[in-house]
């Protein structure tokens, strides 16, 4: 029991894992601001999910208090970056990345 | 286990107090200028006297844990603080202009500041990996903001953009160290980390090396050591001059206070890998910075890669370990000075709100502004090293600790580094003396105005630069007590 336990936990860690490496290929291969963004929220739920399934392997209140904390993180940074990508467009009508090259030397 | 003690918190608190009474006069009262600057420096008061209340604590035995174990009352914690107050004075001064011209819009910015230095101070304060994260958050998330503020500057927004998804992404780097940290050894408190590493003989350490490093890494974004440091130029290059000082400077002290925390306490069993990965690292930066400022023909682009040579510096200390911790915030406290100080010098040249600044601006400057010229020399020789200053007294202790520490490579490239740095950091002193501007047709002797406020940063900068560069006992003393 306490074997298939271990096992199921360290299942849910690999998920979060390999979706947090989809989350960092999606930012490092995308250039659509947006969907740049998303992947950081995917990375931020790996996150969570392993948290999660830390605190339930180790028995431990801790890991699920950590979610709440990356969760609220997590608004916050929505908020800001939403407001910076929509002042972008605001500017240039593009949410590309590549068109943000003014900057370069 | 309630142990609340305020005042292990208090600097921060006074500090956000500050910035909600700046927002709600804001409101109420539409005031002028002059009101939010009295509010912010009541607040910045407040905060040194909490500051100064934490060392009085410390000094009777006091101290030690409190808020269920996320934050602890050490001497560094007090000290990382007292830097980052200077920091954000200075930058605040810097920075004074271009929020003034924010109009309606000042309380916002001003407010920023006071929570960005919050959240940076929280840093150094935190004992846990959640609340080490939420403290990077709370100051990284002021700190995009900031560097948008000027809505009217695409640079701005372009700077804001890629600032804020690298630094998002930093952070979720970050966090997943600290979840798998978590999943190694059950715990996100650092001392508990600690004790579990001491206590048990952990069969498999891959997943807990794996956090570690990850927990590394996402700090070097922050505190821009190669090769993660591509963000840095675009955002010193695009943001409001008047804040990329201070940007640059609370970012870098509040990760490495951080940092320090992370690797000599909890991870402190494992020192002997995070030394060689922090030696790598360090390698990397002190190499990558020096080359790459060499061929930069943008002043705020030069500072970003010097500023990752720097970090690579302040790494090259952390390699030796909890011994380096004294050094390294000499260092710190000094280089952020500089770094006030130059971006001072560039906010008067580039204007409050500008973008850029490139060389050519520059010539002449001897002549247009002797003070900011003069300061601006003083903190590129203090960058490069040179003695006399606090920079050199600054990297003779980081180069000690990593030769006490055994890696004495480490300090060899270090020292090659700090030769090929003089170039770059002379060309600007040449540029300024010794090559007549007379670009774009303007008057090359105009002379340059320099808003009060700037001069004083100026003034402070290069006192601090020389008086501790040549005494640097008392400084060394007080920072060293940590």
């Amino acid at each position: 029991m306490i074997a298939a336990a271990i096992v199921t936990a360290d299942w849910y860690m690999t998920l979060a894992a390999v979706l947090f490496l989809i989350g960092m290929a999606g930012l490092l291969l995308r250039n659509n601001a947006l969907v740049m963004f998303m992947s950081v929220e995917l990375m931020l739920n790996a996150v969570n999910l392993t948290f999660v399934a830390a605190a339930r392997a180790h028995g431990d209140i801790g890991g699920q208090m950590a979610v709440l904390f990356v969760l609220v993180v997590a608004a916050a940074e929505v908020a800001v970056g939403l407001a910076i990508i929509v002042s972008i467009f605001r500017i240039r009508r593009t949410a590309s990345v590549d068109d943000l090259s003014e900057l370069s030397g | 286990m309630i142990d609340v003690s305020y005042l292990s918190a208090a600097p921060e608190m006074m500090l956000v107090l500050g910035a909600v009474a700046v927002l709600m006069v804001d409101v109420f009262a539409k005031p002028p200028p002059r009101v939010h600057g009295w509010i912010t420096a009541a607040a910045y008061l407040a905060a040194g006297a909490s500051i100064v209340l934490q060392w009085q604590r410390l000094g009777a035995g006091g101290g030690g844990l409190s808020f269920g174990g996320a934050l602890v009352l050490d001497p560094w914690a007090a000290a990382v603080r007292a830097v980052l107050l200077v920091v954000a004075v200075l930058g605040t001064l810097c920075a004074w202009e271009m929020l003034a011209g924010l109009g309606r819009r000042m309380a916002e910015g001003v407010s920023l500041v006071l929570v960005a230095t919050a959240g940076f101070m929280l840093m150094g304060a935190s004992v846990d990996l959640v609340m080490v994260f939420i403290a990077l958050e709370i100051g990284s998330i002021a700190l995009y903001v900031l560097a948008g503020i000027v809505r009217s500057s695409p640079a701005g927004d372009e700077a804001a953009m890629k600032y804020f998804l690298l630094g998002a992404f930093a952070s979720a780097i970050f966090i997943y160290g600290g979840a798998l940290a978590y999943a190694g050894t059950g715990a996100t408190n650092l001392f508990d980390i600690e004790r579990f590493l001491n206590d048990y003989l952990v069969a498999r350490p891959a997943v807990i090396l794996i956090g570690m490093a990850l927990l590394v890494v996402g700090m070097g974004f922050k505190v821009t050591a190669a090769p993660f440091h591509s963000w840095a130029p675009d955002v010193y290059q695009g943001a409001p001059a008047g804040v990329v000082g201070f940007m640059a400077a609370a970012a870098k002290v509040g990760g490495f206070a951080a940092l320090v925390h992370i690797l000599f306490i909890g991870f402190a069993r494992y020192q002997g890998a995070w030394s060689d990965g922090l030696a790598v690292i360090a390698a990397l930066s002190v190499v990558l910075g020096t080359l790459l400022a060499i061929g930069q023909s943008d002043v705020r682009r030069m500072l970003a890669y010097s500023g990752v040579a720097h970090a690579g510096f302040l790494l090259t200390g952390m390699t030796a370990g909890a011994p380096a911790a004294d050094g390294l915030l000499f260092y710190l406290a000094t280089y952020s000075v500089m770094l006030v100080g130059a971006f001072a010098a560039v906010t008067a040249v580039s204007g409050p709100a500008g973008a850029g600044s490139s060389f050519d601006e520059y010539r002449g400057l001897g002549r247009r502004s002797p003070v900011a010229a003069a300061v601006l020399a003083l903190t590129m020789i203090a960058m490069s090293g040179m003695p006399l200053t606090t920079g050199f007294i600054g990297k003779f202790q980081m180069f000690a600790s990593a030769w006490d520490g055994g890696y004495e490579w480490l300090v060899i490239v270090g020292l090659a580094a700090s030769v090929a740095a003089f170039f770059f950091y002379l060309r600007l002193v040449v540029l300024m003396y010794f090559r007549p501007g007379e670009e774009n047709g303007r008057d090359p002797d105009a002379p340059l105005p320099l808003p009060v406020t700037i001069r004083w940063v100026l003034l402070f900068s290069a006192a601090v630069t020389l008086v501790f560069g040549i005494y640097p006992g008392p400084l060394l003393g007080l920072l060293t007590r940590v």
